[in-house]
């Protein structure tokens, strides 16, 4: 969708018809021509698209153009006039705190900042307060020594701070004992399946082995589990649209939080009668999000506590390649998978007893992908 | 890369916003500083069709006290709370963690709410808000208000208990004794990473409050119940072999490092609190 914006940069007033999607670092490298302002990771990271908006910091790679009527910003080819930008670029220059300049403009930016906000010429607070803004050349030493330079000169010209920092007041410790009383006791969280298992990594697979009940007789599970079309409506999220001996193909829709995403691809189905036990094998890939996923599911089904009950073992094992191809976490991977074996234990036990599911709302896959995010941030720093 | 193709509506009020919500075909989203879905449009793992910009909405700015609480709108960004523009419920704790996350630039736009809305695991507000028995309040289509307590508002990773259009409309934070203290220690590799591990104790002998929370797990943070008694009643530093046990109960499965990253973030928090 285009729409009219107006807006305000180093000090000039534009209009301008855009794309909502348009980040605000493009709409000032593309539209108004100012490529000072870099783009790296594009995830709010690296600082490399740092600029002023409204007077403060903000990254200009996830700031969209719908966003930006009425704004102010001020980009590495403003700061007209501006005493405290003249002497860092100096300072910068005296200390050696740019070899390529590909993070400059950010630090710059960044740099400023530090310098309304801090009285003290403290490198360790600066290299804190700097740790949002990656140099991948030039090492942070001059850096943080120029910064620290620049607020000496506003010192010994007796400028005073603009947005001064308020320090944190200091923090109380220590108590006598008491008998704490039982109103503050939290609820305890409400566990509805009752896990068993573990989760293991082979290589880039994920192992997650899970022991489940289901509230019906092994043979009824038997020939719910064995018939694809009527296993996979209790797959939260999962549509199968053929089948054809053991082949069959459909696609899952991933849905979490803001994620969506949807798989689509082929696999087969086997079973054997002797042991009540099948597998699962499956491939998809998801176009709008560039990812795959392969996966299989192996399942057995036994004697449950009661008659009337079945005790169902499953072992799920994934690999995922592309955007989503980085996920290590573990404890995230257990509660996703818990999570969609607890909707998924419902839906058969709705099934078996004649009713209807609810309608789906997708797999929740959206830890895992915020895994990913993460561990692609992770190796932003990495190769620093 | 570049965000798909969605429309951008700024509602002019609150309402305006939830019917929007309502009335649209279109799969939508909110937006408040944009700080965790930004990253996620940009790598096109959220795909929405509008984006609803609640971060101008004045009815979500409010800043406030009573006798007994504070309230924080759900559009406060870190750098406000940071800069200690809201009230604190308990001497220094939210300004200190606010300012602990992420970095200045992403602060300056992440709210408060969009944090506890986007309910990551690994979150500070998550953590803080669960140990300060914070409650949250929401508002729906039909003007309904709910005020859920923070530990049945946040179900699992990334998960709430918000229906599709309901909004979180502020925050409200118990008010704390003078003698109250806290402890919050969160181990991460990098200064503004999201956390490896998070403690936070919330300790008041006034009024007979204490409440250990654990953060960075697999779901919503873990408040160790009989942790936080037996430190109320020793006033003292549990060792890792007592805090690891705490974990344990919780059900959760934890390899070796995170569980020693848990154990020791819940154990310097307490430090904190405990020493005079
Ligand atoms: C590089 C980087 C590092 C970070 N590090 C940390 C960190 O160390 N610790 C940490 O806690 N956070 C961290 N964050 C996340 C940051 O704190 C975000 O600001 C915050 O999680 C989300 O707030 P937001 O206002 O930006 O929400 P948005 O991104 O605008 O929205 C997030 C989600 O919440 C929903 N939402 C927003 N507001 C409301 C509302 N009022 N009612 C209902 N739903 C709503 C949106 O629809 C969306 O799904 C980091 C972010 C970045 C980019
Ligand atoms: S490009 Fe914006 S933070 Fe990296
Ligand atoms: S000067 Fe090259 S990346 Fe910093």
């Amino acid at each position: 969708m285009k729409q009219e914006i107006s807006l305000t940069v180093n000090g000039e007033d534009h209009t301008l018809i855009v794309t909502s999607r348009t980040q605000l670092a493009e709409l000032l490298r593309n539209e108004l021509d100012l490529t000072g302002t870099h783009l790296g990771c594009e995830q709010g990271v690296c600082g490399a698209c740092t600029v002023l908006i409204d007077g403060k910091p903000a990254r200009s790679c996830i700031t969209f153009a719908g966003s930006c009527h009425g704004i102010k910003v001020e980009t590495i080819e403003g700061f007209q006039n501006d005493d405290v930008m003249d002497r860092l670029k100096e300072a910068f220059s005296k200390h050696h705190a740019l070899q390529c300049g590909f993070c400059t403009p950010g630090m710059l930016a960044t740099a400023r900042d530090i310098v309304e906000r801090f009285t003290s010429p403290d490198t360790e607070k600066i290299r804190y307060e700097l740790s949002g803004n990656l140099c991948r050349c030039t090492g942070y030493v001059g850096i943080v020594a120029a910064i620290a330079d620049v607020i000496e000169q506003q010192i010994a010209l007796g400028i005073s701070l603009s947005a001064p920092t308020i320090d944190v007041p200091e923090q109380k410790s220590g108590f006598a004992p008491f008998e704490p009383s039982s109103t503050t006791r939290a609820k305890p969280a409400n566990i509805t399946l009752q896990k068993s298992g573990k989760v293991s990594a082979n290589g880039n697979q994920t192992i997650v082995e899970r022991g489940f009940s289901i509230d019906h007789k092994p043979e009824v599970v038997w020939q719910h589990f064995r018939d694809l079309k009527s296993l996979g409506k209790c797959v939260p999220g999962a549509v199968i649209d053929n089948v054809d001996n053991d082949r069959f193909e459909g696609h899952v829709e991933v849905r979490f939080g803001p994620i969506k995403a949807d798989f689509r691809g082929s696999g087969t189905h086997t079973n054997n009668d002797m042991n009540k036990s099948g597998s699962v094998i499956g491939r998809g890939a998801d176009k709008g999000g560039q990812s795959n996923l392969e996966g299989q599911l192996n399942y057995i089904i036994g004697k449950g506590e009661t008659p009337e009950s079945s005790k169902i073992d499953v072992e799920f094992k994934f690999e995922i390649q592309g955007m989503l191809a980085q996920f290590n976490r573990p404890e995230l991977v257990t509660g996703l998978v818990d999570y969609i074996l607890e909707q998924f234990v419902q839906n058969c036990n709705s099934v078996l007893s004649g009713n209807e599911i609810k309608p789906g709302q997708g797999i929740s896959a959206f830890a895992l992908v915020v895994a990913i995010v993460r561990a692609k941030i992770a190796t932003w720093f990495k190769s620093n | 890369m570049k965000p798909v193709s969605f429309e951008y509506n700024t509602p002019a009020s609150l309402s305006l916003t939830t019917d929007l919500l309502v009335r649209t075909k279109k799969d939508a989203k909110l937006i408040s500083g944009g700080q965790s879905l930004g990253p996620m449009l940009n790598l096109r793992l959220a795909r929405p069709e509008l984006l609803i910009d609640i971060s101008k909405l004045s009815e979500l700015k409010e800043i406030g006290e009573d006798k007994s609480k504070v309230i924080i709108g759900a559009s406060i960004t870190h750098s406000t709370i940071e800069d200690g523009g809201v009230v604190e419920p308990i001497s220094g704790m939210l300004r200190y963690v606010a300012s602990r996350i992420a970095y200045r630039a992403v602060r300056n736009k992440g709210t408060i709410g969009g944090s506890l809305a986007h309910a990551d695991p690994a979150a500070d507000w998550v953590t803080t808000m669960m140990a300060l028995s914070a409650v949250i309040k929401t508002r729906t289509s039909d003007g309904i208000i709910r005020k859920i307590p923070m530990h049945d508002f946040m179900l699992g990773a990334y998960r709430t208990a918000l229906k599709h259009d309901e909004i979180i409309s502020s925050i409200e934070i118990p008010k704390y004794s003078k003698k109250a203290c806290w402890g919050y220690h969160k181990i991460c590799r990098k200064v503004g990473e999201f956390a490896n591990a998070i403690g936070a104790i919330v300790v008041d002998p006034v009024q007979k409050y204490c409440i250990i929370a654990c953060g960075a797990v697999g779901g919503a943070p873990l408040i160790l119940q009989d942790l936080s008694e037996s430190v109320a009643r020793s006033a003292a530093v549990p060792d890792i072999l007592e805090i690891v046990l705490a974990l344990e109960t919780s059900e959760q499965q934890f390899d070796a490092v995170k569980m020693q990253q848990l154990a020791v973030s819940v154990q310097r928090a307490i430090e904190k609190a405990v020493c005079k």
